[in-house]
């Protein structure tokens, strides 16, 4: 594939900045060690090698009790596996992940409540949330849970905001007249109102909650595209295409779209952060994912009402404290990189 | 038109009024007692207030939002507020809290006629409303007329002055008889009506509801509201000539001069209000307050002091209602395993503590009413096997039942915040019997009308108590299938809808506690109600200038420091010694002895 020149040299400047370019090495790791969690903090066993056998339970079905000579049919207690096998020699052995627990189990004990505070020997090294969940593990979770559904989210807003947007400013004319009203009326429901009443009768489960938040996050990115399109449409390559008889799908595919790219470009860290608290807030308010899903925001929550717990505020509070920067350093890198004045004259 | 009508039944009304109220009406005869009852009195139950209360001081107490009005009835009244209110409302009779029998409050004597319809009353003649006017018998006749006006816009209280309550008779100004439409057992729980101040309302208009909203109605009771400030306080005053004050069973009670309800919309806000003193006394019942939160200086120093008070009162049903209609709890088999898929007891030990107790059935705390044989199924693993076995169901890839592509998942509905957390471990540990819950959260009134509308798979609440079980709303087929009613259960057996008629029907007492008992067998044996837990205790913290007597409470107390209601309040007072005392060790830096008082007089064995 070649690159543009033009992109490169952008690419280059982005890579200069540091602290932008590292953020963005930061939180693509963080993203994909969030995809592959199961193999870092699972209750399920990596590797279990047991009557000359080998299990690999991560994936996949669950697996009985009975099949490794425990008296019960549900899902086995890999903890309870290793430590077995620990205590009487024999060639069986389990491999745990790093952190042996999963987001939705309560490890609780006799004659001590939760939260339990950070501790190594037990392995929650963030401790456990007010029913004895891994915080850790709950942070890893929601983390992925937030940043694809911000993900998702943005992709849904963009792909609506860009086509209208761009029709808008290149069709100009009446399409354009109805669909401003249309925009101007949108921005003034109120979104966050709008949300918790609907998400108090319905089931809010993450489809839903990225429908309706989609449904109303579309008209900030498709005013600055219409912008953006009419700024274009009116310069001369676009008139010297039309004269070579280019077609409209093509002067805006081709041309216009790549030309407002930048824009694009430099919008998206940010709304892809602005996801992320708009998800955690509703979680916070508990008109976001149903529970037992692990989030940020039902994290601060526990966190707030515990105040004496401080490893939960503190753990959330500081995941998120990075995870937004990171981001937006990302966003100030780009935006600095691809800024038009460095390369652009205006006539 | 409408006008000219509405003109007309105006004059109507008046004049029939006017020919109709006793005082203008030499058209009937005077009614005659009948000769043949006997008046009774109580004066022979043991009092439970205590003989070394002292009047005097001010308590400061706090509520989450100001009322949005005054009235009792009528759009917007329901709110907590209003037992504020109407425990300064007396009614004919009381209930003794701990023996549950009739004792006066308005009346001094009665008499039940043989028909189990009638029931005769006495005024005491020195009771008057606040505002000095005598309470009359003719006050009775305006409780019917008030209750049964459209103008209160209250269709309940219409329907149930109307359908339970046929009418009220006049003898002479302290004499009168109350009449319910129909026998039944238990009459004086229906028929000891309130009075309402006829020279207060006058006639009622449709304006009704906007006139009184901020109306201070006169009452018959130990306080009367002297002063508010919307949407911050209100207070109310002791009368200091109440006329009921050396009655026996109100007695030393009602002992503060002053009462303020502050307004403090939110719970953490509230108990930081109570740790600065701001208000007296605050409710420690949840596991969180009265274990962790209280393990402060105020308490380590004994300025405040912590009491657990074991009552004995009717359990709330609270659990996990099973809606049969549901193809998955069609099955008896299916229940019982759902039951027994609950690991109600963990919850209990590994969450709340050990603090609550697990409730055995629908009805536990109605004395002689309640079945101590029917016990709830436990969670057992081996028992869902078995019942899922017999049925035919089988577990799947990931651990859940399944027979023919039809997974054992359920939804749980519910509506309050601070259950999750139980639910969650619910959830877990029914993972592991093969039983999947997704728990459903919505807005309280989403929820409600969820359930009633009969979509819920299974619902997690509970439902409000009365003085006797009552089962035909919950479990007879005259109310399955159709929404609205308060058989969510959708339970349909002929065998209950006979025992449950024949209980309503019956007038006699021992008849009626067996049939409960049956009841209760029956609605264990068809499994739609998994019982949760009980809270047979109420826990308070106070600052130690507030004294309790000797038995901090009675069988029914909902609360200690509850300053009005005739049935339990008003046991508390205020020690102006010891709050001189304290309040000069506090700026001392002294300290006294930590107190936490465990009062197991009533405790359930």
């Amino acid at each position: 594939m070649k690159i543009d020149p033009a992109t490169l040299k952008k690419i280059k400047r982005f890579q200069s900045i540091k602290r932008g370019y590292y953020s963005l090495i930061a939180i693509s790791l963080f993203i994909v060690l969030s995809l592959f969690a199961e193999l870092f903090i699972n209750s399920r066993a990596l590797l279990v090698r047991y009557d000359g056998r080998y299990y690999f339970p991560t994936y996949g079905e669950m697996i009985p009790g009975r099949v490794f000579g425990f008296d019960y049919d549900y899902e086995t207690n890999y903890r309870e596996l290793q430590k077995r096998f620990r205590e009487a020699p024999s060639d069986d052995w389990a491999l745990m992940p790093l952190v042996p627990y999963n987001p939705y189990e309560n490890d609780l004990r006799q004659d001590d409540y939760p939260p339990f505070p950070p501790s190594f020997t037990e392995k929650h090294f963030l401790g456990t949330d007010t029913i004895g969940r891994d915080i850790l593990s709950r942070l890893l979770y929601g983390f992925r849970t937030a940043i694809l559904f911000s993900l998702a989210l943005l992709f849904a807003t963009y792909g609506v905001g860009i086509s209208l947007g761009c029709l808008m400013g290149y069709l100009g004319g009446r399409f354009d007249l109805v669909f401003q009203r249309v925009i101007e009326i949108w921005t003034n429901v109120p979104v966050l109102y709008v949300i918790i009443i609907i998400s108090s009768i319905l089931v809010p489960n993450a489809m839903i909650l990225l429908l309706i938040m989609a449904f109303f996050g579309w008209t900030s990115i498709t005013w600055i595209m219409r912008t953006a399109t009419y700024k274009e449409k009116t310069r001369e390559y676009v008139l010297a295409l039309k004269a070579l008889g280019a077609s409209d799908a093509r002067i805006i595919f081709k041309h216009i779209l790549p030309n407002t790219l930048s824009i694009i470009v430099t919008f998206a860290p940010f709304a892809l952060s602005s996801g992320i608290v708009a998800l955690t807030s509703l979680d916070y308010l508990g008109f976001g994912l149903p529970a037992p899903t692990p989030s940020w925001g039902e994290l601060l929550q526990q966190g707030w009402s515990n105040m004496d717990a401080w490893w939960i505020a503190s753990a959330v509070i500081s995941a998120m404290i990075l995870t937004l920067l990171t981001v937006t350093f990302v966003g100030e890198a780009v935006r600095e990189a691809f800024d038009p004045k460095l390369f652009t004259t205006y006539e | 038109m409408k006008n000219a009508f509405s003109h007309a039944t105006y004059l109507l009304t008046v004049f029939l009024l006017l020919i109709l109220s006793p005082q203008h009406t030499p058209l009937f005869a005077t009614p005659e007692i009948p000769s043949n009852i006997v008046w009774l009195t109580n004066d022979q139950d043991p009092l439970f207030s205590d003989d070394t209360a002292q009047k005097g001081g001010l308590f400061r107490s706090a509520v989450f939002t100001f009322p949005l009005t005054f009235r009792t009835v009528g759009p917007d009244s329901n709110s907590g507020f209003r037992d504020a209110i109407l425990g300064n409302q007396l009614g004919l009779i009381g209930i003794h809290p701990n023996t549950e029998k009739i004792i006066p409050e308005l009346a001094t004597s009665w008499a039940f006629d043989p028909d189990k319809k009638t029931m005769y009353f006495k005024l005491d003649p020195r009771a008057v409303w606040s505002d000095g006017k005598p309470v009359t018998a003719d006050d009775f006749t305006f409780t019917l007329e008030f209750m049964r006006s459209p103008h209160i816009v209250a269709p309940w209280y219409n329907d149930y002055y109307t359908q339970e309550i046929d009418k009220v008779i006049i003898y002479d100004d302290h004499t009168l008889a109350v009449v319910a439409k129909k026998a039944q057992p238990d009459l004086h729980l229906r028929v000891g009506i309130n009075p309402t101040p006829r020279h207060f309302y006058g006639v009622l208009g449709p304006d009704f509801v906007t006139q009184y909203n901020w109306r201070i109605e006169p009452n018959t009771g130990p306080y009367q509201m002297s002063d508010f400030e919307k949407g911050k306080k209100v207070t109310f005053k002791r009368k200091k000539d109440w006329w009921a004050r050396d009655n026996r069973y109100f007695k030393n009670r009602f002992n503060v001069d002053r009462v303020v309800y502050e307004v403090v919309r939110d719970m953490t806000v509230m108990w930081e209000y109570f740790k600065k003193g701001k208000i007296d006394t605050f409710g420690i019942t949840m596991p969180k307050y009265w274990h962790t939160k209280t393990q402060i200086p105020l308490f380590e120093n004994g300025y405040a002091e912590k009491i657990w008070f074991f009552n004995d009162t009717q359990q709330s049903a609270q659990g996990l209602w099973l809606n049969q209609d549901k193809e998955i709890f069609k099955e008896r088999n299916l229940r019982y395993a759902f039951a027994h898929a609950m690991n109600i007891e963990k919850v209990i030990e590994q969450v709340l503590r050990n603090d609550f107790y697990r409730l055995e059935h629908g009805f536990v705390g109605y004395g002689r009413y309640s079945n101590p044989s029917v016990k709830a199924r436990r969670f057992d693993i081996d028992q869902v096997a078995r019942d899922m076995k017999a049925s035919g169901w089988d577990r799947g890839p990931d651990g859940i039942y399944v027979k023919n592509g039809n997974r054992f998942s359920v939804e749980v509905t519910y509506s309050i915040d601070e259950h999750t957390e139980r639910l969650v471990v619910l959830k877990e540990e029914a993972k592991k019997a093969g039983i999947e819950l997704n728990l459903q959260k919505l807005d309280v009134s989403a929820a409600y009308k969820k359930v009633m509308e009969k979509n819920h798979d299974v619902a997690w609440m509970g439902w409000s108590t009365s003085l006797r079980p009552q089962y035909w709303e919950h479990f007879h087929s005259i109310n399955a299938h159709k929404p609205q009613t308060n058989n969510i259960t959708n339970t349909d057996d002929p065998e209950m809808d006979k025992l449950i008629d024949d209980y309503r029907d019956s007038l006699d007492e021992e008849k009626r506690i067996a049939l409960s008992l049956k009841i209760q067998e029956k609605i264990h044996e068809i499994g739609c109600f998994v019982p949760t837990f009980m809270v047979p205790y109420v826990r308070e913290a106070s600052y130690r200038w507030w004294r309790l007597p000797k038995v901090p409470g009675t069988k029914m107390s909902g609360s200690l420091f509850d300053p009005f209601g005739s049935t339990t309040g008003g046991l508390f007072w205020y020690d102006k010694a010891r709050h001189e005392e304290t309040q000069a060790a506090m700026k001392e830096g002294k300290t006294f002895p930590p107190v936490t008082i465990v009062d197991r007089t009533y405790e359930p064995k």
